[in-house]
């Protein structure tokens, strides 16, 4: 968990150390403390774990699951209903197994089998879950959460039904609520920083490109709904076996209002956040507990008891939050990525060793076979209008194809085609002879096709070492080897300097080049490259001729090239096919190509062709 | 308007606690002032709270919504109470009348006639109105009706408390059916609420109304039909049907666009 | 009538139109050109206030446009038809229109004028916007944004997505707008087309301004080839 080289190792300390301290530092505030004191924090505790949860999930996927208490709810049931002892259990649950209700296990055991039922249970939901649209997760997360508490305020002979249960032994101490929450804490930051939360993170960041280098969207949130119910289902079992009761409404509307707002107030993108939300949040809200049984502010005000007062007050803070600081407190940072630790002099990351001239190949280590993209006969109409009438392209690996023409020529509506996006109408594309038309753009990342976008944002909160370095991890190449790929791609294009700043922060010119690089990282036989140079001054474009010249070289990969800025094309690309209104208009050099009459007509109109040739 | 509202529950709560509050008036005065409570309540939530996040994107407002839905509940918890309050309905709703040999509670008829005079009068307001017009046009399509001079703020606006009223107008209509009103009431509506948009497609009023008419249904014949066994499960089932349509039809059952269109 | 002074425009952090200068006169046509990415559409969606500019102002008749809402642009009397058209397309095209003015009086009073520009929008009235053909969406785009009786009319790549018959039709009707003294803007892909229908035209490459004049003007800048192909000639 050193980072691979995203990470230097003291910053990756500081990340880890500082939660893991403020952890402590609770734990041992809480131990200190006196016996309702200290059953505060060790439900403060819990609630961090729950949070830990939440932060596993929404804050790597980008995308919110009002059900995750659930799994608190699933968790805590199990447990308790596990370490009843055999006489309260005939009293309260006469419904159970005989099994289960003579059953008296220890609070440990029964915890780690809550977990685990808890993350089966997160597995079996999200299947279906995950596959809905990212807007409608909310929405059926949501449902999933009544459905959970309906089943347990109804199920009366085996949950209790709504006046739920007592009588649970209470065997959660500080100390071992400590203990949990640190580990909470480490397994957060290990997936944050495993290739699976990277790859989930580059989903967060913008779906349609993790989808184009190969990256599995919902397989990504699976896996950390998975690892989100494990942790509520620890939550939600050492909280009931703090507080010794449980009812359906323990951990359902209420707490998922608040443990949402100490995610999204600390910041819901970084385990930091969780965890000095979680603390603030519930400072606060001891706080103004305190007040709701009436108190004398500043001995002047006098406020009566108002229980209720403390949800309106948690409510306020988040809805300022939202309005005022939609990234919460850490801003979406790690400890060891602050700026103020930067300044100190730390070092951001650190590089594998042997980064220049290594050439990673692709995973299977074949030599590029001889093979071709082609296209042939491609047709595709939108809504009646034909968009692209029946075109042929070629493309061979080491080779460099010009693609250019009019706006509206179908540009880069043929490249979504080739990529998969789109699915034409009629006509084929073959990859190397195999025919791969109507693939998803996953699979073909896979087969060794890479494109970037016109509007190119490569994932603005990772670095842009990481960013590209999941461009990797997308087509299955583990952590550190993709750590390496990703250096070497960037020192190739002359942004090895900017490795360790957030890709957001880098040029419009330097962003581009962050798409190529992406790219490159899946290693891809085929390339291509829609509109690399936009935004690019004179100096640039040239740099960037002879960067993707070396990139033929070295990768030996085909390149296809969609350009208007015309130096590049005409010095890069030996072969140039010039579109117009979705057919080829033309094919050939360069040389060929200016002086050709219907392409000026083309762009310019029949009145140029006169005035150029005098 | 293309986004999810947990306040929206809120709203018909709070509407409906301001019968109770204005229960000693006369019925329909009380009823009126639920309606006013219910418009100013969400054009004081849209000022507020949604103005601000309009231009964040959706999960920003989404737990913006969430936020309000807290604050409104359980201010009514600390200002009232945070169990239930029974409400004195009129006495005549209780009865019934005959019709063709059948009794019919009256409490029907004024579901019916409200039900029915609010779908006329929000029909009429958005087909036959300028206001409406600009209303619709805003709804497909935001930035294209402020280029022709609409005023965002003020169709919005006007949309919220259009909300409002219809929130309010659910409120008392709880309340008549159940004589009660709880801080917690608004959640259940707002869930069949957003499940019934989900059925019936993102952004389509006929298919929220379709895809609420459904659960209905099914909510219906479960509790007909359903084993002793598995009758309190019945709430649990029903929430569950529309988590399998989103599996086969990510995009609702009648489909629809997620988000607006943008210039 | 309207100037756009040192226009930039940025989208976070990544600026695509980096100082232009460019003045309407009243009564004048004026075309902008250039390649997919010259920052075109984004100077259109700063004038009318879809975008706020990251530097510079624009100037209607006196009155600085940046900081304003797109409403209150377009009561000052700026009308744009956006690319792509966006008609609504729940609405019937007697409901489009009708939203084209700013009162209802106001279309009752200019109502005939413009059917009698529009005949195949009268056949239609009562239809739903997206039964209409690409090229009759286009004519109600149009003729909604004329209702306002703008003083100056943007369109946003007219051409775009039409086939070329009906490209000529449009053309024919800006043409005939033109003739009878109205302002416009245009911006189209197709150079040849604006070009031969303005009375200046910009030619805008990578978010600056690579040539204006007239067609003549034009035709002998050697800037205008190159912006395209990259010619040297």
């Amino acid at each position: 968990m050193s980072g691979a080289g995203f990470r230097s190792r003291s910053s990756a300390a500081v990340s880890l150390l500082v939660p893991l301290a403020l952890v402590a530092i609770v734990t041992l505030v809480g131990a200190s403390g006196t016996p309702s004191f200290q059953g505060t924090v060790t439900l403060i505790l819990c609630n961090l774990i729950v949070v830990l949860g939440l932060q596993v999930f929404v804050g790597n996927s980008g995308v919110y699951s009002f059900g995750q208490l659930g799994f608190a709810t699933a968790g805590a049931y199990i447990t308790a209903l596990l370490t009843l002892p055999p006489a309260f259990a005939l009293l309260q649950t006469p419904g159970l197994p005989p099994l289960i209700a003579d059953a008296q296990l220890g609070p440990l055991l029964a915890t780690l089998i809550a977990a685990a039922i808890a993350g089966l249970l997160a597995v079996v939901v999200g299947l279906p879950l995950m596959r809905t649209s990212t807007l409608a997760i909310p929405i059926s997360t949501f449902a999933f959460l009544v459905v959970v508490y309906n089943v347990a305020a109804n199920w009366d002979r085996v949950t209790g039904g709504s006046s739920g249960l007592v009588s649970i032994p209470t065997t959660t101490s500080v100390e071992s609520a400590g203990l949990w929450a640190a580990a909470a804490v480490v397994l957060a930051i290990a997936f944050k920083w495993s290739a699976s939360g990277y790859r989930l993170q580059a989903t967060r960041e913008d779906e349609v490109a993790a989808r184009s280098i190969g990256i599995g969207v919902m397989r990504e949130r699976l896996i950390a709904f998975g690892i989100s119910g494990v942790l509520c289902g620890i939550g939600g079992a050492l909280a009931v076996h703090q507080s010794g009761v449980l009812n359906p409404t323990t951990f359902y509307f209420g707490a998922t209002v608040t443990t949402l707002t100490m995610l999204v107030v600390g910041g819901a993108r970084s385990v930091l956040g969780a965890v000095v939300g979680a603390i603030a949040i519930a400072t606060v809200n001891e706080m103004l507990r305190g007040l709701e049984n009436g108190a004398d502010l500043f001995g002047a005000v006098s406020v009566g008891p108002a229980p209720g007062l403390a949800a309106i007050g948690l409510g306020l803070i988040l809805l300022a939050t939202m309005i005022a600081m939609p990234h919460g407190l850490s801003g979406g940072r790690e400890a060891g990525e602050l700026p103020w630790i930067r300044r100190l002099g730390l070092p951001a990351t650190a590089l594998p060793p042997g980064t220049s001239g290594v050439v990673a190949g692709r995973t299977t280590g074949d030599p590029v076979e001889k093979g071709v993209l082609r296209a042939e006969g491609i047709t595709l109409a939108f809504s009646g209008l034909r968009v692209l009438r029946d075109l042929d392209l070629e493309l061979a690996p080491g080779e460099a194809l010009g693609l250019i023409g009019p706006n509206g020529a179908g540009k880069t509506t043929l490249v979504n085609v080739l990529s998969g996006f789109q699915a034409p109408d009629s006509g084929a594309v073959t990859l190397d002879g195999v025919d791969v038309t109507g693939r998803t753009p996953t699979r073909l990342a896979r087969d060794g096709l890479g494109r970037t976008f016109q509007a190119s944002l490569p994932f603005p909160h990772l670095t842009a070492l990481e960013s590209v370095a999941v461009g990797a991890m997308g087509i299955g190449v583990g952590r550190r080897r993709a750590a390496t790929v990703a250096a070497d791609v960037l020192s190739r294009l002359n942004l090895l300097g900017q490795a360790a700043l957030p890709a957001g922060s880098l040029t419009p010119a330097g962003q581009r080049l962050l798409g190529v690089a992406r790219a490159l990282a899946t290693h891809p036989r085929y390339l291509l490259l829609d509109e690399p140079a936009a935004g690019l001054n004179e100096v640039e474009c040239g740099e960037l001729v002879q960067i993707l010249r070396d990139v033929i070289e070295d990768f030996g990969c085909g390149i296809l090239l969609i350009e208007h800025e015309m130096s590049i094309v005409m010095e890069l690309c030996p072969r140039i096919q010039v579109l117009d209104d979705g057919a080829t208009l033309c094919e050939g050099t360069p040389e060929e190509v200016q002086a050709d009459p219907a392409v000026v007509e083309a762009y310019l109109g029949s009145a140029f062709l006169a005035a150029a040739d005098a | 308007m293309g986004m999810m509202n947990f306040a929206h529950g809120e709203f018909i709560m709070l509407a409906a606690y301001a019968l109770y509050v204005f229960a000693g008036l006369p019925f329909p005065a009380a009823v009126a002032s639920a309606l006013l409570t219910g418009i100013a309540i969400a054009l004081l939530a849209e000022r507020v709270a949604f103005r601000p996040v309009r231009s964040a994107d959706l999960s920003t407002q989404l737990v913006t919504s969430l936020a309000v839905a807290a604050i409104l509940q359980n201010v009514v918890m600390v200002a009232v109470d945070a169990r239930g309050q029974s409400v004195a309905t009129p006495a005549s709703l209780s009865e019934s009348t005959t019709i063709g040999g059948i009794s019919v509670p009256n409490l029907e008829f004024v579901t019916l006639g409200l039900t029915a005079i609010v779908l006329a009068g929000l029909g009429w307001l958005l087909y036959r109105t300028r206001t409406g017009l600009a209303m619709r046009a805003a709804a497909e399509n935001f930035d294209m009706a402020r280029l022709l001079g609409v005023r965002a703020d003020r169709v919005i606006a006007i949309s919220f408390a259009i909300s409002g009223a219809l929130a309010a107008a659910v409120g008392v209509l709880i309340v008549m059916q159940t004589g009660q009103v709880t801080p917690t009431m608004g959640l259940t509506p707002v869930l069949i609420g957003f499940v019934a948009v989900v059925i019936g497609g993102f952004g389509r009023m006929f298919g929220a109304v379709i895809g609420g008419l459904l659960l209905g249904a099914l909510s219906s014949l479960l509790g007909a039909y359903l084993p002793d066994g598995l009758a309190p499960f019945r709430d649990a089932i029903v929430f569950t049907f529309p988590v399998l349509i989103l599996i086969f039809r990510p995009h609702g059952l009648l489909g629809g666009e997620i988000g607006k269109a943008r210039v | 009538m309207l100037e756009l002074r040192e226009i930039r425009v940025s989208y976070g952090r990544t600026e695509v139109v980096h100082g232009v200068d460019i003045s309407v006169g009243r009564g004048e046509a004026v075309g902008m050109i250039g390649p997919n990415g010259a920052g075109k559409s984004s100077i259109l969606r700063s004038i009318c206030g879809l975008v706020r500019p990251s530097g510079g102002e624009a100037v209607f008749e006196h009155r600085v446009l940046t900081g304003l809402a797109p409403e209150q642009i377009a009561r000052l009397g700026l009308a744009m038809v956006p690319e792509g058209r966006h008609v609504f397309k729940t609405l019937t095209v007697a409901e489009n229109l009708r939203l084209g003015a700013h009162s209802d009086s106001e279309v009752a009073a200019r109502i005939e004028p413009t059917l009698e520009r529009f005949p195949i929008l009268r056949e239609r009235a009562d239809q739903r916007a997206d039964r209409l053909s690409g090229g009759e969406q286009q004519q109600l785009a149009i003729a909604r944004a004329l209702l306002g009786r703008p003083k100056l009319l943007i369109l946003d790549e007219p051409s775009l997505g039409l086939a070329p018959k009906t490209i000529d039709l449009i053309y024919e009707l800006l043409e005939a707008l033109r003739d009878e003294g109205m302002t416009m803007l245009l911006v189209e892909q197709n150079a040849a087309r604006t070009i031969a229908f303005s009375d200046r035209c910009v030619v805008l490459g990578a978010g600056r301004v690579r040539a204006q004049g007239s067609r003549e003007e034009l035709q002998r800048d050697p800037g205008v080839l190159r912006t395209y192909l990259g010619r040297q000639p």
